[in-house]
């Protein structure tokens, strides 16, 4: 009695506030429980953010070498294999070409103009030279250097006499006025080098000496027309011209004691600048006249009026007979007459009319490329993995490459089949061209900070191109694993886990299943049962890494001959893989999931009512009749998910294929169980692990693949278990 | 008359044969078949015993060896504290202590985590919101932990390092390992525990309602500690998992064994270093080789420690109700 009245019982207004103070504190805890699962939700949210944000977004890429400029390398090779004549003499080419009815050719509008009785102007796009708005209109320059026109009075008096009459004869010789505010500015430039406030009056007879002037033959008839107007006013020295192309006439120029004055149909190039300063020359340049590049044909051709600029790029490269052009016109071959490769004439037309990307040159020009671009061995290793031909060794010799066909595990190369055009033009890229990652930003900041990036990277990289890259594209997926990760994709690595789950699965459920069924419904309750239970649960909690260096000491080095392949006569083709193949991943993961699926498949057995039991027992089925035909089926939808499960944990499985040793480069399909392997998680781990941010980028690609993939099986086992539970039903 | 005497003497005779043939019928006959079909189920099952001995025999044959070279020595192995292959010197600690280190930093996010979310679901979320919730935290188990070493790495880190600054944590550090490690384990522990919740009779929630204790304390102090055998395996099980977890680690935590308790310095764990070792070149027979053996046996005998005491948790503290 006295105990109980020393407890007090809070009443009235004491007693609401208890309670409240107690459902305040229960709200807040209740708070706190759901906050808590929101973590997991949360986490969930910042994982597939992350992915995402590393997997696309902006990137500076620079290229080791210009596939353009590969692809125009190729282009203008072609043309001048199929030229009947090619010279950097445009008056020859003109010569011949009014010669021959079914030929053609293209130079400058002042040959065309000195030979307009033999020749007809073919108009582009519907225009004639000349006309505004003609397709190919380019500047002429005329180059000297500062250290030349200093220490040659003669010289600067020729370029000054030219400046001061050029225009004066622009017409009569075939060119066109250049563009104002450019002449202008070179000038303008060419006088605040020699320290000069305007053009000096020249008188040519104060002067003397030689002036030996070279280049491109576009501007020769200019030059010489110009060169005959000073000599006639009294130049008591001599002029030697010759017309050389322009790459020759820069090479000249910029040689010490070279040429004094080069004529160009195209500007000089940043290397040829460097050249040029290198041997002490500053090169100057002057913009003179227009030129009109003419297509033209003898004026005995009596069909071809008018060519598009596509009709045009097919006339002198890929088309053989006119009538391959337009069927109206004569099925002769065509003739083309073509400048040489010296002449900016040349590179003009290949940069204005030609423009075929490098991906879709043909296979043999690809070949081609390699073959001038990467070493012979390289190339050699690249043709043991795959041939370039059906027939044809590239870079090895047809001795030592059946050497090496001969022995026993021969490399990949010998048996598989040729390479296809995708596959070389990615050997083109991953080795000619090697686009190289500057820098990257994640999604985030691509879509916010935009302009921000686009500062940096110009001010940074000025050479890069800045591009938005997705780096999961189709390519990823169907490329093979390359060491550079603008190239390297995930094909061999989908593959492999592909055929290491099929093993794992193979091994696994059978067995696994059998196990449920023996502990469900024959093992009696004694030692070795209970044994045998305890086990698996133990099984199941053994760290994953565990069972690697199992499958590493048994698989790999104990029954090496069986998991080589090399009991069963298989010596797969190229590889070294000493028991570290396929067979034993799938092996060591069967043994991974085999407590998952044991588990699983005994509570689906276990759920399976006894009366199904009792009354196959009682029709006369024998324990076998009864198991197959009663408890199997029921039970399969339950095994099959539990099966799912232990399936999506072997596709994510790492740490124990990194220990039996998956290959950490290879570029080959895995082929048939005794290959050697690389699995998408093994894959991306390696990625990871590398410090360049653009492997982050493929490898949170090659994480979404990875996702998919185990969304998709999942998916799949689904769908099948759903109907066999429904015929079952 | 005649004719029909003859008949039932035949029909006599008939049964008289039958039974003849039926008795040894219904005695019990060896079926082979059904025999070799239990024989093979046998061996199925014996499979997973097979598999322990092959762990237990490989990783003590190898265990063996290199502890029998005479570079290591047993007790330096339990004392010393430096694990320097190359110099011959095996002092297990730096590596345990970067495991302890991940785990115990595991266990304080996923316990009350876990714990919270399994209570959440277990007595307050409505139905509609349980069947919302379970299947993403599924999803959250069933992703590949080489996905959340990433995460941890290109996440976790930069996020670390954003609040206590760069040059406090390091880019490989055993924190933003052990985070992760927990976040995976969080389903782990929230769908056993709250299995054990679940368990719990309505019975004892309805009586501690009706004396008027509230939801939280019908919760705190009725529903958990009937469920504590349940929640404690759990518990047991996931510190297990955290032990043995690899590719977070092996991706996050660092390429090297130090000796530190530093969770913001990196430092090597006993599953990181046995990936770390044997990703590269490992030939056979080798000390380096060995010794990943010994660090796996040693690995091996924690987690079944841990997993045979989790079942002895669960039946020594088994509440049974009616």
């Amino acid at each position: 009695m006295n105990r109980q009245g020393t407890i007090i019982y809070p009443e009235g207004e004491e007693l609401q506030a208890q309670i409240e103070a107690r459902h305040r504190k229960g709200l807040a805890w209740r708070l706190i429980f759901a906050g808590a699962t929101m973590v997991g939700i949360i986490t969930l949210v910042a994982l597939l953010y992350n992915i995402i944000n590393q997997t696309f977004g902006f990137a500076a890429v620079e290229n080791r070498v210009d596939p353009a400029g590969l692809a125009r390398d190729y282009e203008t090779r072609t043309m001048l294999q199929g030229a009947v004549l090619s010279s950097e003499d445009d008056t020859r080419l003109a010569e011949a070409v009014a010669g021959d009815p079914a030929g053609v050719s293209f130079f400058g509008y002042s040959h065309y103009q000195a030979n307009a009785d033999q020749l007809r102007a073919v108009a582009v796009d519907e225009l004639l030279p000349g006309e505004a708005g003609y397709a190919l209109e380019r500047p002429l320059f005329l180059y000297t250097a500062a250290e030349i026109a200093m220490g040659r009075p003669e010289v600067a008096a020729f370029i000054h006499y030219y400046l001061a009459h050029a225009d004066a004869v622009l017409a009569e010789t075939g060119y066109f006025a250049a563009d104002e505010a450019a002449v202008a500015a070179t000038r303008q430039a060419w006088l605040n080098t020699l320290g000069l406030d305007a053009l000096p009056a020249v008188d040519a007879a104060d002067y003397s000496g030689t002036i030996s002037i070279v280049g491109s033959s576009t501007m020769q008839p200019l030059t010489r027309r110009i060169a005959e107007m000073f000599i006639d006013d009294g130049f008591r020295g001599a002029i030697r011209l010759q017309s050389n192309g322009s790459d020759a006439g820069f090479t000249q120029l910029c040689r010490p004691g070279g040429a004094d004055i080069s004529q160009a149909s195209r500007a000089m190039t940043a290397a040829e600048v460097s050249e040029c300063r290198d041997n002490r020359l500053q090169p100057r340049v002057l913009r003179v006249a227009h030129d009109a590049l003419t297509v033209v044909t003898s004026s005995e051709n009596r069909f071809i009026e008018a060519v598009s600029l596509e009709q045009l790029g097919a006339l002198f490269t890929a088309a053989e007979r006119w009538s391959d052009l337009d069927e109206s016109w004569p099925s002769s071959a065509i003739q083309r007459y073509v400048p040489g490769p010296g002449s900016g004439t040349l590179d003009y037309f290949a940069d204005t009319v030609l423009g075929e990307a490098l991906a879709d040159l043909p296979h043999d020009a690809l070949v081609g490329i390699l073959r001038t671009h990467i070493s012979r061995g390289l190339g050699r290793r690249l043709e043991r993995e795959q041939r370039f031909y059906e027939n044809v060794l590239v870079f090895d010799t047809v001795e030592s490459y059946e050497a090496a066909c001969a022995v026993s595990g021969a490399p990949a190369g010998c048996t598989a089949p040729a390479r296809s055009q995708e596959n070389v033009y990615d050997l083109v890229v991953q080795w000619v061209v090697q686009p190289n990652v500057v820098q990257t930003w994640s999604f985030v900041d691509s879509l916010f900070r935009r302009s921000e990036i686009a500062a940096t990277a110009r001010a940074e990289y000025p050479n890069a191109e800045l591009q938005f890259r997705t780096w999961l594209t189709g390519e990823f997926i169907t490329r093979p694993q390359a060491a550079e990760p603008e190239v390297a994709g995930v094909r061999t690595a989908i593959l492999g886990s592909l055929w290491v789950i099929a093993i794992t699965i193979a091994f696994s459920f059978p067995i696994g299943v059998g196990a449920a069924i023996y502990l469900e419904e024959y093992a009696r309750p004694n030692a070795i049962n209970r044994f045998i239970q305890t086990n698996i649960n133990n099984l199941a909690g053994v760290p994953s890494i565990i069972y690697g260096m199992l499958g590493l000491a048994i698989f790999v080095r104990l029954l090496v001959a069986m998991t080589s392949g090399a009991a069963f006569g298989a010596t797969d083709a190229g590889t070294t893989a000493n028991g570290r193949t396929i067979l034993s991943a799938g092996l060591t993961l069967g043994l991974l999931i085999l407590p998952i699926i044991i588990i699983n498949a005994q509570e689906a057995i276990r759920a399976v009512p006894n009366s199904l039991r009792m009354a196959s027992y009682g029709l006369g089925g024998t324990k076998w009749q009864t198991i197959w035909s009663h408890v199997l089926p029921n039970a399969l939808p339950g095994i099959l998910t539990g099966t799912i499960l232990a399936m999506s944990r072997a596709i994510g499985e790492t740490a124990p294929l990194v220990v039996i040793g998956a290959s950490t480069f290879i570029t080959a399909d895995p082929q048939s169980p005794f290959s050697k392997f690389t699995t998408l998680p093994i894959q991306i781990y390696q990625w990871t692990s590398r410090p360049q941010a653009e492997f982050r980028n493929i490898a949170g690609a090659a994480i979404i693949v990875l996702l998919a993939l185990l969304l998709s099986l999942n998916a799949t086992a689904v769908i099948l278990r759903n109907r066999f539970s429904r015929k079952l039903t | 008359m005649a004719e029909g005497s003859e008949v039932m003497s035949r029909q006599r005779e008939a049964v008289t044969r039958s039974s003849d043939e039926v008795a040894p019928m219904l005695t019990r006959k060896p079926r082979v078949k059904e025999s070799i079909i239990q024989g093979i189920l046998f061996l199925c099952g014996a499979i997973s015993i097979l598999t322990t001995l092959g762990i237990v025999y490989e990783l003590g044959k190898e265990s063996w060896l290199f502890f029998g070279s005479p570079e290591v020595d047993l007790v330096e192995f339990f004392t010393t504290t430096r694990w320097q292959p190359q110099l011959l010197q095996f002092g297990i600690w730096p590596l345990v202590t970067a495991t302890l280190l991940t785990s115990t930093i595991a266990m304080v996010v996923a316990l009350p985590l876990g714990l919270a979310t399994a209570i959440y679901l277990s007595e307050y979320a409505s139905e509609r919101a349980r069947n919302t919730l379970k299947p993403i935290l599924e999803v959250l188990a069933g992703i590949p932990t080489v996905v959340y070493g990433y995460f941890a790495l290109t996440f976790m880190t930069p996020l670390l390092r954003a609040i206590f600054g760069e040059g406090t944590v390091q880019i490989f550090n055993t924190g933003s390992a052990g985070i992760v490690v927990g976040i995976l384990i969080i389903p782990l522990v929230s769908s056993m525990s709250e299995d054990a919740l679940h368990a719990v009779p309505n019975s004892l929630r309805q009586a501690a309602l009706a004396v008027g204790a509230t939801k939280f304390e019908t919760a705190l102090r009725v529903v958990v500690p009937a469920a504590f055998s349940g929640i404690a395996a759990a518990f047991v099980v996931a510190i297990s998992r955290a032990v043995g977890e690899t590719m977070i680690v092996a991706i996050a935590a660092g390429a090297g064994p130090a000796f530190t308790l530093n969770p913001f310095e990196a430092a090597e764990t006993m599953t990181g270093h046995i990936v770390r070792i044997s990703g590269g070149d490992l030939s056979y027979d080798s000390i380096d080789y060995n010794s990943i053996f010994a660090i796996g046996l040693l690995l091996f005998f924690m987690t079944l420690l841990l997993n045979i005491v989790s079942q002895r948790v669960v039946a020594r503290f088994r509440e049974v109700y009616e």
